[in-house]
């Protein structure tokens, strides 16, 4: 009677095995088939067993058998597992997603761009279409390309490499980074603020705040994209904080120099040093504060430095969060720009500005925000510009956000007919892909 | 911009110099019951940190400095995987900790080897958000939990063999834990040898009842299959599939949810569409996971009478849900509360 257990369950074992193995490049359905055979062969086991409880089957052989189609039994559900995941669409590619931006103005003036020649009001634009594309290098390093093309104010489009980079996490001979260094190498948008890290299609405003615009960097001004992107290397790396709730970060960078806004197209004799000292606190995941400070030092005979100073405070509750937010933040700028004059004389100027804004969601599709900006104008310290700005938002999903706001505009450096100047903006957001998850982004 | 320098590696070294001398295996996971978890199986060997709050939707955690700068010197990091709790990457990349990128032994999804359910054929945002890895909300079967459970037990062994005895020992009582629990320590007593293992075995091939009677064990169930017993069959409505593994094992039936499409909130016909289902099916339950609003829910409610059972998924999220064992039998609990 024993042999005869022992051997009808081996014999059924095999057979399955077998049939496992040929069916291997088969779907998971043909494996559910036969994880099921192996549920009812065990089945039988568990009331061979039960049956002969006080029978001459000799226990530990049945025990045996038990243990070896278990472990057969795990074997198959463990190949289950591993073909139902390998559906995941990133194998070896990398993660593709696109952004669409779309963006119509109507304004009660006539408006130019940045460089006071190209008439933007009244119109439509395709402000920029970004694909981006980021894997895992290898095991020590990911990298990231994001190619986008820009509308050069309507005049047509431009493409260019808004970041491409490689994020070195580690290397063959360090298997532990002191801090949790990290190495940034390429083109990237530059550790200063907040807010510059962040993509247009990404903002929750429809326009550029002034002073990114304008000390950071642009082309066509604080309509299109802008801020401070170039060639560079970059450190990041944590200091012990004081308590377990709280971070302090610090980034460091050397770029190439000149390609800042503020350098007002005038490129220094040495690579700028820049970075951003990070303090974060937060209560509870429902409450996050972030300050920094961030510094940019760009020596030689055309010197530019750039101080900022910046604040974020976002609450969401860490129930119904995806329905409820407030968040409330700034940046301030002071810079100093030195130039020889004809004379051969340094002439210095610095100027001082800064914007703060307020968002509130009242729903899982609605927000609402404001903004203001101030700054005196890099090119002549004398001259103010502010701008005031209103806006609702409307998210279908994270994927599809449509935006309408209101901006008021003053500045010196217009004359009366193009000053004053009153705009109603429409956006809209496309992402399409695999959009990774966004850290500390305002709206979710 | 000099004396920021100074300062920054001024504080760096102190830090080298002041690293702490600890031989605990440092683990981060990503939600609380993963936590629990390891806990249970490192007991005084590891210490754990969990980075969402259990009451908050795991989905949508926002990876924040804190989170990476407390991963910086892990030993291990978990994550329940499976798409859920996709923001574990940002923290894992940003933390600059080489031991725990995914491939290294200090990177553990903890749900690999549990049976997947509602693999999407299609993989598209037209069907919202859908998981292209199945389901991932596993956690909720206990059957399920002792995989994950053992896929811990192995990374700790793996990190830590000199306790690896500890950790094995620990991982069997744990189990016994969870057995004794899903079926009462009565029915193990008298199933004898590897109790837990047969009766696992019966559940998962829904043969258990009738094994059962066979064996006249009946009166011996006890624990959440006892409980569950007056649930089986019953219809219930839940916000989003957070559920399926759950209902699946104590024979509930999910009759629906309130969201039309994973991840969206439901648009006011699906709530009519749900009305009408709940009248013509006489469901009496509708589970609200706490992090979602109960405005669909409340909606459906005063249209038919059926009850809104506010549930909560992971363990700390509540006095009641300090343990795996605690989660599980409030979810029950709640059921049998509501259920008609």
């Amino acid at each position: 009677m024993k042999k005869f257990i022992g051997i009808f369950i081996l014999v059924s074992i095999a057979a399955v095995c077998l049939n496992a193995q040929h069916r291997e490049a088969d779907s998971s359905v043909n494996l559910r088939r036969i994880q099921a055979q192996l549920s009812a062969l065990q089945s039988l086991v568990d009331s061979i067993t039960a049956v002969n409880e006080n029978s001459s089957v000799h226990e530990e052989d049945l025990e045996a058998v038990e243990e070896r189609m278990e472990k057969q039994f795990s074997e198959v559900e463990n190949k289950i597992a591993s073909i139902s995941r390998s559906t995941a669409p990133i194998i070896l590619n990398p993660r593709i997603t696109t952004f669409i931006n779309f963006a119509a103005r109507v304004d009660n003036k006539n408006v130019l761009d940045e460089t006071g020649t190209i008439p933007i009001h009244n119109r439509p634009f395709l402000r920029t279409v970004e694909l981006e594309l980021g894997a895992p290098v290898d095991p020590y390093a990911d990298a990231v390309t994001i190619l986008s093309v820009e509308d050069e104010a309507g005049t047509g489009f431009a493409i260019d490499a808004e970041e491409a980079y490689v994020n070195i996490k580690r290397l063959p001979i360090i298997e532990s980074a002191p801090l949790g260094v990290k190495l940034k190498i390429g083109k990237f948008r530059a550790p200063f603020g907040i807010n510059n890290s962040i993509h247009l299609h990404d903002l929750p405003w429809t326009t550029r705040p002034l002073p990114i615009a304008k000390y950071l960097g642009t082309e066509h001004g604080e309509f299109f994209e802008s801020g401070f992107n170039t060639a560079g290397a970059e450190a990041d790396f944590f200091l012990p904080s004081f308590h377990s709730s709280s971070a302090i970060e610090m980034k460091l960078a050397l770029m190439r120099s000149g390609e800042i806004g503020m350098a007002q197209g005038t490129a220094g004799n040495n690579p700028p040093l820049v970075g951003r000292l990070g303090f974060s606190q937060e209560w509870n995941n429902e409450q996050l504060l972030l300050l920094g400070v961030s510094g940019y030092h760009e020596p030689g005979n055309h010197s530019t430095q750039l101080i900022g100073a910046d604040v974020t405070y976002k609450w969401a509750p860490i129930e119904k969060r995806e329905s409820r937010s407030f968040v409330v933040g700034g940046e301030l700028f002071a810079g100093s720009r030195s130039a020889p004059d004809t004379a051969g004389r340094k002439t210095t100027i610095k100027p001082f500005g800064g914007f703060a804004y307020a968002q509130y969601q009242f729903s899982y599709w609605t927000y609402f925000g404001l903004r203001y900006d101030w700054l005196q104008e890099p090119s002549d310290a004398a001259l103010i510009t502010k701008a005031a700005a209103a806006y609702i938002s409307y998210y279908t999903t994270e994927f599809l956000r449509f935006r309408l706001g209101v901006e008021h505009k003053q500045s010196d450096l217009l004359a009366p007919k193009f000053n004053n100047v009153t705009s109603i903006i429409f956006d809209v957001n496309v992402v399409f892909g695999s959009h990774p998850v966004e850290p500390y982004w305002v709206n979710r | 911009m000099k004396k920021i320098i100074s300062l920054s590696v001024l504080m760096l070294f102190v830090s080298i110099i002041t690293q702490p001398q600890t031989k605990k295996v440092k683990v981060v996971t990503t939600l609380n019951y993963l936590k629990y978890v390891t806990e249970q199986i490192g007991g005084n060997n590891v210490s754990v940190i969990a980075l969402a709050n259990p009451k908050q939707d795991p989905h949508y955690v926002t990876p924040t400095p804190r989170m990476n700068a407390v991963t910086t010197d892990a030993d291990l990091f978990i994550e329940n995987g499976m798409g859920l709790d996709q923001w574990a990457k940002n923290v894992v990349d940003a933390s600059g900790n080489p031991k725990v990128q995914a491939g290294t032994s200090g990177h553990l999804t903890a749900t690999l080897n549990v049976p997947v359910k509602e693999l999407p054929t299609e993989v598209s945002r037209a069907w919202g958000d859908i998981h292209p890895q199945g389901n991932p909300h596993v956690w909720l079967d206990p059957l399920n939990i002792k995989i994950i459970a053992e896929n811990i037990a192995g990374s700790l062994k793996t990190l830590d063999p000199a306790n690896a005895a500890y950790y094995l020992n620990n991982l069997q009582h744990f189990k016994e834990q969870i057995d004794a629990a899903m079926f009462g320590e009565a029915l193990l007593k008298a199933v004898g040898k590897k109790a837990g293992d047969i009766l696992s075995r019966k559940t998962k091939t829904g043969e258990l009842t009738a094994w059962l009677q066979t064996k006249k064990l009946n009166s011996k169930l006890g624990g959440w299959m006892k409980t569950a017993q007056s649930l089986a069959g019953k219809k219930v409505i839940t916000y989003h599939k957070t559920y399926i593994y759950f209902a699946e094992r104590f024979g509930i039936d999910l009759a629906g949810e309130l969201e039309e499409k994973p991840g969206i909130p439901p648009p006011p016909q699906h709530r009519d569409a749900v009305v009408e289902l709940v009248k013509r099916e006489h469901i009496t339950t509708i589970l609200n996971d706490n992090f979602y609003s109960t405005e669909a829910a409340e909606y459906v409610s005063s249209k038919t009478g059926a009850k809104v059972a506010v549930t909560y998924i992971d363990v700390y999220a509540t006095t009641e849900t300090e343990t795996y064992e605690g989660l599980i039998s409030t979810l029950l609990q709640n059921l049998s509360g509501t259920v008609r």
